[in-house]
Parts: structure tokens; C-alpha cells; sequence
């Protein structure tokens, strides 16, 4: 982060004295660990159960970590099943399971309590079993293809409707925007059907297109973001380009987009979480299972007797959100530019 | 620095790869796709089906065989995970597939609607052109399933072919029964005797948690069996106005269960929101004795457990009391709109016949319904799990077709008060039974349900609108030309509508065209599975029957206030608090705030997923790590989504929701970025405290911000519908009914579509007034710089 640089001099107003300075780096040095403890734990816990076999996974009460039982049968430390036990010896009957190789898999022994050891073993293998099982990589291929043609439509369509909106002076203008903001409290629910029948007399049924058409259209929210950063936009900058026989188009390419990085960002990303998470879209317009995208694959993984296989739909899952989180190390740092939300000001 | 560069570039390479290789793959493929259909002139027919894995490789087996046999045929197979939504949508758009999976249940429902093709005369003329009586070795009851006379199931036409069914039993593991001393009870067991056994069972020790003797599923469509074995039944006959529940073997069976449940203890409760299924998971755990009754679907699964031996036995019964087995089965049935209804059925004779029959036979997801292959090896696996596999077919002897209207919102209704008894012990069996009949009553005293409606004068509609709307056209268009304006505000003018047109286009199109639709749709009376022109009109009946005969409808209101009273303060507030936390200037705070924003990238079905596990009383962290706390000072954490539920499963997904902190924190953080420091280095001059600045400077800066959050946190809240559609579907006991999934119910399961629009509009008023609220308020109390 190389715009917040960690101790400015001039903020003294935070620290009047030497001692109140230390109390108050202590307070917010233990509140940012606290948060960022509980925040992170439904992250490792979907890797911690993503990494376990299916009975671990199922244990009463859970295990915090991948573990497994071990016992030393001759020697050999061989990873077993528990069975049942008996209280009164202190013995607890097991099985071996080292593997479909191992010539021990399938014994059974009775061994004493304290001599079954607990240890980390994590399964890598649930990741390409969990993978292959949802045909990750043509659900990865036709989630991106869509991914990508909406947040390049949103973008923009947007701003052009939002430049418009901005920097245009015409009758009506006030209304058509009060009547733009006004459908975003529209439940989308409601005009499933009616689209689903355009859509339908259009033929697009069993292609993108019906995903991919309306973010093309713009979206009140961010047609509502762009507006209001452009809008901010200095009128001399404008004028200048004008007098130097800039066309409205030009403007608003060689002009406004490339000044409004940081809302481009935001509607970007927002937009590819947005789609990249979309389930009912999908699974109502595309009906070809190679046309899947990877939350209807992910959502196989229930199938129709209840949910099998916990783990593995732990590690697609995490695959799945995998890009999200990604995509957002890479471009945080416009998250919390102060002109990305001077753009909702007002 | 350079390390963090690096791998942003290597990120930014990589993504590049996979969008260039994915728009290759895709492109490939739909290449591929239009080349081959370009040169396919075969008939083309529509199937769809729902199932897991093995299921779908039957399907796909048979349908490859099918092409092979008929090379002028082309199928195109539908796997529908969310199947209802699916094939509702289908018809709703008036493109129904072909031949499609039938549960009986439904059989009533799609029946009366019309959608479903009559296959009589079709195989009477098969019979006699080719000699071919192929139904003629189907068990007869299953066949019986599947005819209906709009009254009641087992008379009247044929509307489907049972491709596999289940009887409901009971899976017994071995090992505890065993170890409790228990005989297994292959030759059936009483009530009585039951209970006994699941005493001794539950008493047994197990390291690994508690040992419970039964998992009784108790979702509607399994309910007849228990309720069947005290003596009770669900309705006299096929009169669907006289509810039976409320009669003493009814509410015998359904006090079994309460009282295995809470008094005994015996018997696990499953602690989940969405019951179907999920209690049956404790099976594989080793300490459940009994699961049931359930049928042979869990066969496949089942056969996986190493650590026990397990079998099948009978579900228990009453002496004096006629043993009976309800049947869960899946029928082809065809569309009675197909266009090519030749092939189909040519198509449905094939999946229904040996063929199919013996591959899922020996997928041992289901038993065949033809007797020869049932009473085969195929089914019987001898040497595999479970020996007394017999037991499916000998019950068919028993097994007795239960009879429910055609209208679905009966079986929520019981669902929804059942679960309050049964699930979460509100109210005693008697009480839900009442329950159960006087909200079925006031179904039936809706004017919309008896009254007859004229239709709906579309024609009339459109003219007028048609009318309407040309003369707002016009006089818009007069009233622009009486301010002459000069050549370079013309020149604006244009210049701002082609820039704003494509979301004139988009809201034309995809808004304003839906929406008045749904508006006229909310005055009428429609099924949607019907074509538009049908539709009725019923004023503001809609609006009527909501207040006075949908009870689920204010319960859902209330919900949704609940969750939005909750979500949104606390969401505000906490996100402004974080903000200012991530505004302090210390060291590594850029990693802080990445941590806490993180968890609002992720959403949809996999964040739903994982909540659900986090929420789980037995093996969810949540609760064992609030147990370790509570448990010391005598309290237990609530049970989320299992008992507790009606009063914590809101809390649970308004904990959900502040995890994605934020969103809100970033908007927050920006804005406080933007306040000048020399407001606060005046405030500091006037002796103000930290504090006292944040009260006097930081949240009079930051008023547009929190207004536009909250404006925005109202309207998701009310409309908050994927997580609780996922995670807990309404239940239990419509305890997380939130408002946008009854209206999703509505117009999907009960094809209420006027209804639905109806809800809808109210939804969109009440939003608007509460936006106008906060719009009117906010002139007090937000700051506007400069202008405004």
C-alpha cells in the first residue's frame, strides 16, 4: 500500500501525549486482532473441513484440524477407524485403513486407549476428487466467458447512461433519474417470468445471452455511482477539451473514463461478484449441462437426497470463491480511494 | 514491495490466460454445437430429470441407446439439480420438455392444470398394432399411482409410467443392536417393542458422542407411514375439506415422535434447518440405530459405511392396526403440449421398459417396478448390502397410495405446523392438527379460491394502454415543442438522451414492460402454467386475501422485520465503527483491512453451504466454541436452526450478514478519508475531545454516507431471499419465512403468479414509503456541503 504511508507526523491530533499514544496503539492493535479473528474463522473452517476425510468431517464434537488415528501395529504407525469401545478395559476396537494398497487395510484390532495417537493428515486429494467431479474446468470456462462480458457491459453502459445523466442539460432529466433510482427497490422476483417469456420469443433460451443482454443496459446503482463522480468532474476540464474540438464522445472516452479509475473498479468488481455468484439466472436460462456455469456445478453437489460428501463440496466451494477473493488482493487499493465515495456523496 | 508487484503481475498474467483460454473453450464448443446442429435435421425431443451422479449416467445410458436404436431421433437431456424450478419455469414459458420426471404427489397438481398427456389410448394401439402388452408385468399398485380423474389418484387415465419406486423401511445398524442386546427385527416389531429396543439402544456408550436409537424422518411425504401405523390417516377418502390429523391415531403417531424426540430422548432431531435428509447423515456416524422410514435411495450411500454392518427392516406397526408402507416413486410422463408425441412416447416406452429398469436396479438407487427384474439378481444383489433386500419387494403387498389435493400449499401448511410440534415442540400434535385444519379452512373460504372471475379483458387492457400511452407520448412531445430552445441546447438535449438510451432501452425492455405486467397480473387471478389469455380478474382480491386468509403471509411479514430491525442498526453500525477502526494511522493496517473485507466478496450457494455447517448444534464451530463458554456458568448455545429457531435462526443469518462487514466499511472508510483535517484541527482549537469530535465533525461528514447505506440497507434486507432459500427454506416451522421467499412459493410451487405479483407490489410500496421516510428525515439530519 504504497498511498498509506503507516505514521504521518502530522497527525498529532490523535496521539497528545507519549503514554495515551501507546494505550491507544494497544486498544486498536487488540481490536483489529479480535475482528480479524473472528472474520478469518469461517474461512479456516472451510479448509480445515475441506482437508478431512468424510467421518472426520461428520465427528460430534468437530475437530478443529484435519486429524486422523494412528495406532503402532508392529512397528508400523497405520492410520485406523475407531469402532466401538469398551469402558470398563479401557480398549477400543479399530480398523485398519492404510490404504487399498497396504496388506493391513481391513484388520481389526482391539488396542488400548492411550495408545491410539492423534495426528494432522490432511487430504489433498479431495481437491481434484471434488474438481473432476464438478467438471471444474468447463464450468471455470463458461463462468469466466459470461464473468467477463458482463463487467465489460456494466462498465460500459453505465457510464455512458451516468455522462449523460451528469453533463447533459435536458427537459426531463430529473425524472428519468428519480425514476431510475426508484427501480432498485424492485424484488427481481417478479419479472422472472415476464423476461423469461422475452427471452424465450428472442430464442436466446440455452445461451448467454439472457445473462449477459442486461448488464448491457446499465443498472440504476451504478449509472447512480458514475452520475455522481462525474458530476464532480471540474466544468473547466470540459470546456478546455471542448475548445479544443473535443466531440462529446471523445469526452466522455478520453475524459471521463479514464478519470473515473477508481469507479470503474468498484463497479467492476462488484459486478464480476455479483455474476460470478448469480444462481437463479443461471440455472433458470441455460439447460445444457456443458453450458453450466460453476455455481449450478457446485449446486449439483446436493443432490436430490440431501448433501453428501461434505468435504468435497467444501473444497469446490473454496475453489469456487477462490477468484473473488483473489480479485480483490489485486485491486483493493482502490477500495478506499476517498473519490470512489465521493461518488455517493449527495 | 517488489514481492507484492510481482505477484500482482503474475495474478494479472494468469487471469489474462484464463479469460483468453476460457473465451477459446467456450468458442470451440459453441462452434462445435451450431456445426453439428446444422447438419442434424432429427427430430428433436426435450427430456428432463433430476439426480445424482449415477442417476444421470442411467439417463445419459439410455438415451445413447435410444439414438442408436432410432437415428432420426435426437434427445436433449435436462439434469435439473433445483428441478421444480426448472420444470415450472419451462411450462410457465410454454416450452415444457417433453417427457419429464413425476413424483405421485404431483400427479394432482400438474394434472388438473392440464399439462399432463393422457397415455391410454397410446398403449392400447401399441398393444394392438404390436402385440406388445408392456405393461402388463408392472406391479399394478404403481400403475394405479399414476391414474388420476381429478378427484382421486388411482382411478381414470393413465398420466405416467413409473420408471422405479420405493417402499419406506427402516435401516438398522447392526452393530448396535448387537451391542444393546436387541434381536433384529426382520419379522417385523409393534410399537411397543420398539421403543424398548431404542431405550436400550440410546443407554449404549460410544467415544465419539452420544448414541441415539432412531432418526425418524417426519417430512410430509413419509409422514403417512407413522401416521398410517397408529391408526390415523391424513384425510377421510378423497374429501380434501376434512382433515383427519386432529382424530386420535393421527395424533397418536404424530405424539410418537414429539415424545421420542423431547421426553425420551431416543430418537435424534435433527438440528439443521432444512429437515429433509439431513438427520438421515447421522446414520453413517455409527450411533443412530434406526433410520426411517426412509426408503431405498440411501441404499447406494449406505453401502460406502465400512465401520458396521447394517441392514433393512420393517417400519414398526400397532396390533389391530392393518400394516400399511407408503411409496415414493418417479414416473416419465409426457407433456400433453409435445409436439412430437409419437416419439415421446416411443421415447417414455423405452425409459420406462427392462432396459432402464435393470440398470437402476443395479445402481441400487431405487427398485424396478417391473416384477420379473425386481424379483432378478439385478435387484436383489445377493453378497451385497443389505441381505434382506427382499424386504422392498414383499412390501409392496402392503403398501397403500396416500390421497392429497391437488393444491400444494396443504402439504406446507402441514409441514410448517407440524414442525412446530414435532420439530421444535411449540405446540402438542392436537394443537398443530387444529392448526393444520383451520388454516386449510380459510384456504377454501378465500373468495379466490370458490368464487368464478370474469376474464381478463386483455383486449380492452391493451388499447387502452396502447391509448394511454401514445397520448403521454404526445403530450410529452407537445410539451417539449413549446419551450423553443436554441440550436445548442437542442444540440444538448440530443446529445443526453443517446447517452442515456441504453438504459431507456434496458428499462422499457426489462423493467417498465415486467412491471406493468405484474401490476395488471396482481389484480388477477392466474396459474401461469396456463397461457396469459386465460387470466382472471379479481380487483383487489389479492390484496384481500392476504390480510384475511393467508396467515404465512403476515408470519412473513413479521419475519422480515425481525430480520431487518436486526440487520440493518446493527449492520450500520458496526460497519461505521470498523471503518473508523481501519482509519487509524498504525502499522500494517493495510493487512487489516483486507481481512475485514474479504468476507463481502464471497456469496451465493457456497457461502450458504458453509454457514450451514458453521451453525450446527453437534458439530458446528459456532456452537462449540460458545458451549466452552456457556456450559461452566449452566447455559447451552442455542440451537440455531434446530429447536431454538424460532426466536434464533433470524439472529443466525443477521450474524451471517455482519460478516460481510465490509461492504459497508469500505464506504464508510472512504468517505472518512475525505474529511479534511483541518475540521478536526479547528474542533481540537475549540477544546473538543476525541470523542466529541466524532460526534460534532466525523458523523455530520459522513450523514450523506450513512444515508445512502441505509437506504440501500433497507432494501436488501427486505429482500433478502438466496441464503434462506439455500440454508433453511423457510422452516422450521416457517420460522425463517422471510418475505421474498413465501412470494417466490407463491409464483413457483402454488403458480400463484397474480398473487405473487400482488405481494410483490406491496413489498415495492412499503419500500418506497420507508425510502420516503428516511428521504424526509434525512433533510434534519444529513449534512450536505456547499450545495442542496
Amino acid at each position: 500500500m504504497s498511498d498509506q504511508s503507516p505514521v504521518q507526523p502530522s497527525s498529532v491530533i490523535h496521539r497528545p501525549s507519549k503514554n495515551r499514544l501507546d494505550g491507544h496503539a494497544v486498544l486498536v492493535y487488540s481490536l483489529l486482532f479480535f475482528g480479524a479473528f473472528l472474520l478469518l474463522i469461517p474461512f479456516y473452517w472451510m479448509l480445515s473441513n475441506s482437508l478431512k476425510t468424510e467421518a472426520e468431517a461428520q465427528k460430534i464434537p468437530p475437530t478443529l484440524l484435519p486429524m486422523a488415528s494412528y495406532v503402532d501395529i508392529e512397528g508400523e504407525a497405520l492410520e485406523v477407524s475407531l469402532g466401538e469401545k469398551d469402558e470398563s478395559a479401557g480398549t477400543v476396537r479399530v480398523t485398519v485403513k492404510a490404504g487399498d494398497e497396504h496388506p493391513r487395510t481391513g484388520e481389526e484390532h482391539v488396542v488400548a486407549e492411550s495408545d491410539i495417537q492423534r495426528r494432522l493428515t490432511p487430504r489433498w486429494e479431495n481437491y481434484p476428487k471434488s474438481l473432476q467431479r464438478m467438471n471444474f474446468m468447463s464450468a471455470l470456462a463458461n463462468t469466466t466467458v459470461i464473468t467477463v462480458l458482463c463487467v465489460i457491459g456494466q462498465i460500459l453502459s453505465s457510464s455512458l447512461v451516468g455522462f449523460g445523466f451528469a453533463r447533459f442539460r435536458f427537459r426531463g432529466r430529473n425524472f428519468l433519474f428519480m425514476l431510475m433510482l426508484s427501480t432498485m427497490m424492485l424484488p427481481p422476483q417478479v419479472s422472472m417470468i415476464p423476461l423469461f417469456i422475452l427471452f424465450r420469443h428472442l430464442g436466446m433460451i440455452d445461451t448467454i445471452w439472457p445473462l449477459v443482454i442486461p448488464m448491457w443496459l446499465g443498472s440504476p446503482f451504478y449509472v447512480f455511482m458514475f452520475r455522481q463522480f462525474f458530476t464532480q468532474v471540474p466544468e473547466e476540464l470540459v470546456e478546455a477539451a471542448r475548445i479544443d474540438g473535443a466531440t462529446n464522445t471523445m469526452i466522455y472516452w478520453r475524459l471521463m473514463l479514464p478519470l473515473s479509475g477508481p469507479v470503474i473498479a468498484i463497479v467492476a468488481i462488484y459486478t464480476f461478484m455479483f455474476v460470478w455468484n448469480d444462481f437463479l439466472g443461471p440455472l433458470i436460462y441455460l439447460n445444457s449441462p456443458e453450458q453450466r456455469t460453476l455455481t449450478l456445478a457446485l449446486n449439483a453437489f446436493n443432490g436430490n437426497y440431501g448433501v453428501s460428501d461434505v468435504q468435497l463440496l467444501m473444497a469446490a466451494s473454496f475453489v469456487t470463491m477462490l477468484p473473488c477473493i483473489l480479485l480483490f488482493f489485486a485491486a483493493q487499493r482502490y477500495f478506499v480511494q476517498s473519490t470512489a465515495a465521493s461518488g455517493l456523496k449527495g | 514491495m517488489t514481492v507484492s508487484k510481482a505477484a500482482r503481475w503474475l495474478l494479472a498474467l494468469a487471469a489474462t490466460l484464463v479469460v483468453l483460454w476460457s473465451f477459446f473453450d467456450v468458442g470451440l464448443r459453441a462452434y462445435q454445437r451450431w456445426d453439428t446442429a446444422r447438419k442434424d435435421t432429427r427430430t428433436e425431443l426435450t427430456i428432463l430429470h433430476w439426480g445424482d451422479n449415477a442417476e444421470i449416467e442411467i439417463v445419459q445410458t439410455l438415451v445413447a441407446a435410444f439414438e442408436a436404436e432410432h437415428p432420426e431421433i435426437k434427445i436433449n437431456r435436462i439434469h435439473a439439480s433445483d428441478y421444480d424450478t426448472k420444470l415450472n419455469t419451462m411450462f410457465a414459458a410454454g416450452s415444457p420438455p417433453d417427457l419429464f420426471y413425476l413424483r405421485y404427489e404431483d400427479l394432482p397438481k400438474l394434472s388438473r392444470m392440464g399439462l399432463l398427456g393422457a397415455l391410454d389410448d397410446r398403449i392400447k394401439a401399441d398393444i394392438q398394432t404390436t402385440g406388445d402388452d408392456w405393461t402388463s408385468d408392472f406391479y399394478p399398485i404403481l400403475l394405479d399411482a399414476y391414474q388420476y380423474d381429478g378427484e382421486s389418484i388411482g382411478k381414470g387415465p393413465q398420466f405416467g409410467i413409473p420408471k422405479d419406486f420405493t417402499p419406506l423401511l427402516m435401516y438398522a445398524n447392526l452393530g448396535l443392536f448387537q451391542r444393546a442386546g436387541v434381536d433384529v427385527p426382520y419379522d417385523g416389531w409393534t410399537w411397543d417393542e420398539f421403543d424398548d429396543a431404542m431405550k436400550k439402544i440410546s443407554a449404549l456408550e460410544d467415544p465419539n458422542g452420544k448414541v441415539y436409537g432412531s432418526v425418524i424422518a417426519s417430512w410430509p411425504g413419509v409422514l403417512w407411514n407413522t401416521i398410517w401405523a397408529h391408526g390415523g390417516d391424513i384425510f377421510d377418502g378423497t374429501d380434501f375439506k376434512d382433515v383427519k390429523l386432529d382424530e386420535p391415531g393421527a395424533v397418536a403417531g404424530l405424539e410418537h415422535i414429539r415424545r421420542m424426540r423431547f421426553d425420551d430422548k431416543t430418537a435424534y432431531n435433527a438440528s439443521s434447518g432444512d429437515a429433509q435428509g439431513l438427520g438421515e447423515q447421522e446414520f453413517y456416524t455409527g450411533r443412530i440405530g434406526v433410520v426411517g422410514p426412509i426408503g431405498r435411495w440411501r441404499t447406494p450411500r449406505f453401502r460406502e459405511i465400512d465401520q458396521f454392518e447394517w441392514d433393512v427392516v420393517p417400519y414398526p406397526h400397532t396390533p389391530g392396526v392393518k400394516q400399511s408402507s407408503a411409496l415414493a416413486m418417479t414416473a416419465w410422463a409426457m407433456s400433453s403440449t409435445s409436439d412430437h408425441p409419437d416419439e415421446s412416447y416411443k421415447l417414455l416406452k423405452f425409459l420406462c421398459g427392462p432396459v432402464g429398469q435393470r440398470l437402476t436396479a443395479r445402481s441400487g438407487l431405487a427398485v424396478p417396478c417391473i416384477k420379473s427384474v425386481a424379483e432378478s439378481e439385478d435387484f436383489l444383489h445377493p453378497g451385497q448390502r443389505p441381505a434382506n433386500a427382499r424386504l422392498f419387494v414383499d412390501l409392496i403387498e402392503i403398501s397403500r397410495l396416500g390421497q392429497m389435493p391437488p393444491e400444494t400449499e396443504f402439504q406446507r401448511i402441514m409441514q410448517e405446523e407440524i414442525e412446530k410440534s414435532i420439530r421444535l415442540d411449540q405446540q402438542t400434535p392436537l394443537e398443530a392438527a387444529k392448526r393444520v385444519e383451520s388454516r386449510w379452512l380459510a384456504e377454501f373460504e378465500s373468495p379466490l379460491r370458490g368464487e368464478a372471475y370474469p376474464t381478463m379483458p386483455w383486449l380492452t387492457i391493451v388499447v387502452c394502454a396502447g391509448v394511454l400511452l401514445l397520448l403521454v407520448v404526445l403530450g410529452l412531445f407537445l410539451w417539449l415543442r413549446r419551450e423553443k430552445l436554441g440550436a445548442i441546447d437542442r444540440a444538448q438535449e440530443r446529445a443526453g438522451w443517446v447517452f442515456i438510451s441504453p438504459w431507456i432501452v434496458g428499462f422499457l425492455l426489462l423493467t417498465f414492460g415486467p412491471m406493468g405486467l405484474s401490476l395488471l397480473l396482481a389484480m388477477s387471478r392466474w396459474t401461469s402454467m396456463q397461457p396469459l389469455g386465460e387470466a382472471e380478474f379479481v380487483g383487489f382480491g389479492n390484496f384481500g386475501h392476504m390480510i384475511n386468509y393467508d396467515a404465512s403471509f403476515m408470519k412473513s411479514v413479521w419475519v422480515t422485520t425481525y430480520y431487518a430491525l436486526l440487520a440493518v442498526p446493527f449492520g450500520q453500525v458496526l460497519a461505521l465503527l470498523v471503518a473508523v477502526l481501519m482509519n487509524q494511522k498504525v502499522k500494517g493496517i493495510a493487512f487489516y483491512r483486507t481481512v475485514f473485507f474479504v468476507p463481502s466478496v464471497v456469496s451465493g450457494v457456497a457461502l450458504a453451504t458453509l454457514w450451514v455447517m458453521m451453525f450446527d448444534n453437534n458439530r458446528g464451530i459456532i456452537n462449540r466454541v460458545l458451549n466452552t463458554v456457556m456450559q461452566p456458568l449452566g447455559m447451552s448455545a442455542p440451537d440455531w436452526f434446530g429447536v431454538d429457531a424460532e426466536l434464533f435462526a433470524i439472529p443466525a443469518y443477521v450474524v451471517m450478514a455482519l460478516w460481510g462487514v465490509g461492504a459497508g466499511m469500505v464506504i464508510y472508510l472512504a468517505g472518512l478519508k475525505g474529511i479534511a483535517e483541518s475540521l478536526y484541527e479547528a474542533a481540537r482549537i475549540d477544546g473538543a475531545g476525541r470523542v466529541r469530535a466524532f460526534f460534532s465533525v466525523t458523523l455530520p461528514q459522513l450523514s450523506p454516507l450513512i444515508f445512502f447505506n441505509l437506504v440501500m440497507g433497507i432494501i436488501g434486507s427486505f429482500q433478502v431471499f438466496t441464503q434462506v432459500y439455500v440454508m433453511t427454506n423457510g422452516g422450521p416451522g416457517n420460522a425463517t419465512l422471510v418475505y421474498v421467499l413465501k412470494l417466490y412459493r407463491e409464483a413457483f410451487e402454488y403458480h400463484k403468479m397474480g398473487y405473487a405479483s400482488a405481494m410483490a407490489w406491496v413489498l415495492f410500496i412499503v419500500l418506497l414509503i420507508l425510502t420516503g421516510i428516511v428521504v424526509k428525515s434525512s433533510k434534519s439530519w444529513v449534512h450536505y456541503e456547499g450545495l442542496k
